[in-house]
């Protein structure tokens, strides 16, 4: 692999690393705050297209983190494809 | 009020059939693997460092998702709400680390001949006592809870299964001795060849688990129309008993993904891997298919199961023990750890009604998928303790000229020595009026939180390269003491204020969080005083593990 490809790569894995951080801190995190329902408050909306709200907030972040592993598997983490078949053990077997 | 129970809960002798026919083929492949393997430790422990895609990806995802994959986490639902529904987005952060982590571990453990994470972790800070005791220390501290919660299942699974008199002992014992017995005789290929077979249970009972509750209710419209209905405390977070706050939600996701994937049996995992490619592959179905697992499917099952079993009575109050502490619905259970029973409860009482025989069969089906998870995590984990403890102790300080027959026998002897000891605490446990294993959930996020301190040295070690010895072997030691400190099994009596602040910290966020944020700074500000690690070993590290093979 040509060293601009490398580097191109390694720019890619750190913008889908921070972008997966921020879904993290969005999704499961603090960032449930923006839209938590507040149970003292009558008028609250707990659902949001029939779907709990919290439920649906953490289904949009999956589909987030859904997109961020393919880009990774297709684009940063394709390059790593070698395989290298260990030897056969070389003691005699049981069977 | 849920909805009205059916009259008829019996589900014939299908379960003993789909049961018995699963042990019987998990002792196959025992006997498989055994006559595959030669008398090498590497191939005891490692199956020769030759495993495929198929089998890394589903060994590596049935040691991952145990019974708290089946029972604590919809229990966890059924208690809190939907918040922990949300748990679920820790699944796609371990499926990246399976790659991130275990690419390079597997590069510099295939090409240095490793087989336990002490011999890395010593060998790369060049510590071969302090370090290795520490990481085996860890090994242990994970493993022991880990396998107790899983046995625990097994009886949890009997009990509601086949209801009588010692159901639960005979369960829990019942499922120890066949684990122990195939990972006696076959080794890491029979606990990798059954973990296929169980993670495709898996798979399929956490998925047909949520689909059946859907179905109970009338189908998805219904379903949620009927989940729309629950108290508002189950739509919202911090949920039902206020536990889980947004921070305390990300740090265990944090900590349940990445602390997982850094326990000694996924490191084994990484070490036996074919190929980068095999663990880049494994990533994806990881992080792809397991978090729908969850999302779509087991969690339901704890929505469901609140319709179906309302946690309020009849004037709208929830029931609580005399400590104040949530209990299920009577139907459920009678105790705070009644909550993990939800989904037996639900499969066993209402599918057979509504599916008839078909539904019987799906419940069995869906039994034994709770059965497959809990074995394939306990037999991963004591297959990893064993090799922790003849590598890193036995053959390192008792007796070092062990041949490696001895050594694998020596293997066997503790498989079946943790196995008896893990059963008989569970089932002591289990008899004693104030049961400490009550919540699984709450013992797995335990035996993470010792696990969570091997990620410092992990980290530093295939990433940054800055540590020094001193500073591992100080802030490993920080954060193990943090987590002793503020475990719920810690009883020390230190006086009002510590007492005060272990409760206040709890409830901030993870206890693994807690020990790792001492750990990393004790490890930096040691790291920056003391002699750093030799700059050939680093380079010959750094060159392998950053290599494109």
């Amino acid at each position: 692999m040509s060293s601009v490809e490398r580097e191109k790569r390694g720019k890619l894995g750190r913008l889908l690393a921070v972008v997966f951080v921020i879904a993290l801190i969005l999704g499961p995190g603090p960032g449930l705050r923006l839209i938590n329902p507040d149970i003292n408050d009558p008028n609250a909306a707990f659902t949001l297209f029939g779907l709990p709200k919290v439920y649906a907030w953490g289904l949009f972040w999956y589909g987030v983190e859904l997109v961020i592993i393919l880009t990774a598997y297709f684009k940063v983490w394709r390059g790593d494809d070698g395989d290298r078949a260990t030897d056969e053990p070389k003691e005699t077997s049981h069977g | 009020m849920g909805e009205p129970a059916p009259d008829v809960n019996s589900m014939g002798s299908l379960p003993y059939i789909v049961l018995g026919g699963y042990l019987l083929m998990l002792l196959a492949f025992g006997i498989a693997g055994w006559r595959k393997s030669t008398d090498s430790e590497e191939d005891y422990y490692l199956a020769g460092r030759g495993q495929g895609w198929i089998v890394s990806a589903l060994t590596i995802m049935a040691t991952f998702f145990s019974s708290f994959a089946l029972l604590g986490a919809p229990g966890m639902v059924y208690r809190d709400g939907v918040v922990f529904a949300l748990f679920s987005l820790n699944v796609p952060l371990a499926g990246a680390s399976v790659y991130f982590f275990g690419a390079k571990i597997r590069r510099i453990g295939q090409a240095r001949g490793y087989v336990t994470p002490g011999d890395m972790i010593s060998d790369y800070y060049g510590s071969p006592t302090a370090l290795r005791l520490l990481v085996a220390l860890i090994g242990v501290l994970y493993a022991i809870p880990y396998v107790v919660m899983q046995i625990k299942a097994g009886g949890i699974l009997s009990q509601q299964m086949f209801p009588g008199e010692n159901s639960f002992e005979i369960g829990a014992i019942v499922l120890s001795i066949i684990t122990m017995i195939y990972i006696m005789i076959g080794g890491m290929r029979s606990v990798a060849w059954t973990d296929v077979v169980q993670g495709i249970l898996l798979m399929g009972g956490m998925l047909i688990g949520g689909l059946a509750v859907v179905t109970v209710l009338g189908g998805p419209g219904a379903f949620f129309t009927k989940v729309a209905e629950l108290p508002p405390k189950s739509l919202s977070v911090p949920g039902t008993s206020g536990f889980w706050n947004p921070e305390m939600l990300l740090t265990v996701c944090l900590f349940g993904s990445i602390g997982s994937l850094v326990q000694p049996a996924q490191w084994m995992r990484f070490y036996a891997a074919k190929s980068t490619g095999t663990l880049r592959q494994s990533a994806l179905i990881f992080g792809v298919a397991l978090t729908a697992c969850f999302l779509f499917g087991v969690m339901l099952v704890g929505l469901g199961g609140q319709v179906l079993y309302p946690l309020v009575d009849a004037a709208g109050e929830y029931y609580t023990n005399a400590d104040g502490k949530l209990l299920p619905n009577p139907a459920v259970g009678d105790t705070p750890g009644g909550f993990n029973d939800i989904m037996v409860v639900v499969l066993k009482e209402r599918l057979p009604t509504l599916l008839g025989s078909f539904g019987a069969l799906v419940a069995s089906l869906i039994m034994v998928a709770i059965m497959a998870a809990a074995m394939s995590t306990a037999d991963s984990n004591l297959h990893s303790m064993s090799a922790v403890l003849t590598r890193d102790i036995y053959d390192r300080f008792l007796r070092p000229k062990a041949s490696q027959k001895e050594r694998t026998w020596v293997g066997r002897g503790i498989i079946s020595l943790a196995t008896i000891v893990s059963t008989v605490l569970v089932i002591i446990a289990h008899r004693s009026e104030v049961d400490p294993l009550a919540m699984i959930a709450t013992l797995g996020l335990f035996a993470i939180a010792f696990s969570s301190q091997l990620l410092p040295v992990t980290f530093d070690m295939l990433y940054i390269r800055k540590g020094t010895k001193e500073g591992a072997v100080a802030g490993m030691i920080t954060g193990l003491a943090i987590v002793f400190f503020i475990s719920p099994f810690m009883s020390l009596d230190l006086g009002q204020g510590i007492a005060d602040m272990r409760k206040a910290m709890l409830g901030m966020i993870d206890k693994g969080a807690w020990g790792l944020i001492g750990n990393v700074l004790v490890f930096i500000a040691v790291s920056k005083f003391t002699k750093p690690i030799d700059k050939a070993r680093i380079e010959e590290f750094a060159k392998v593990a950053d290599s494109d093979s």
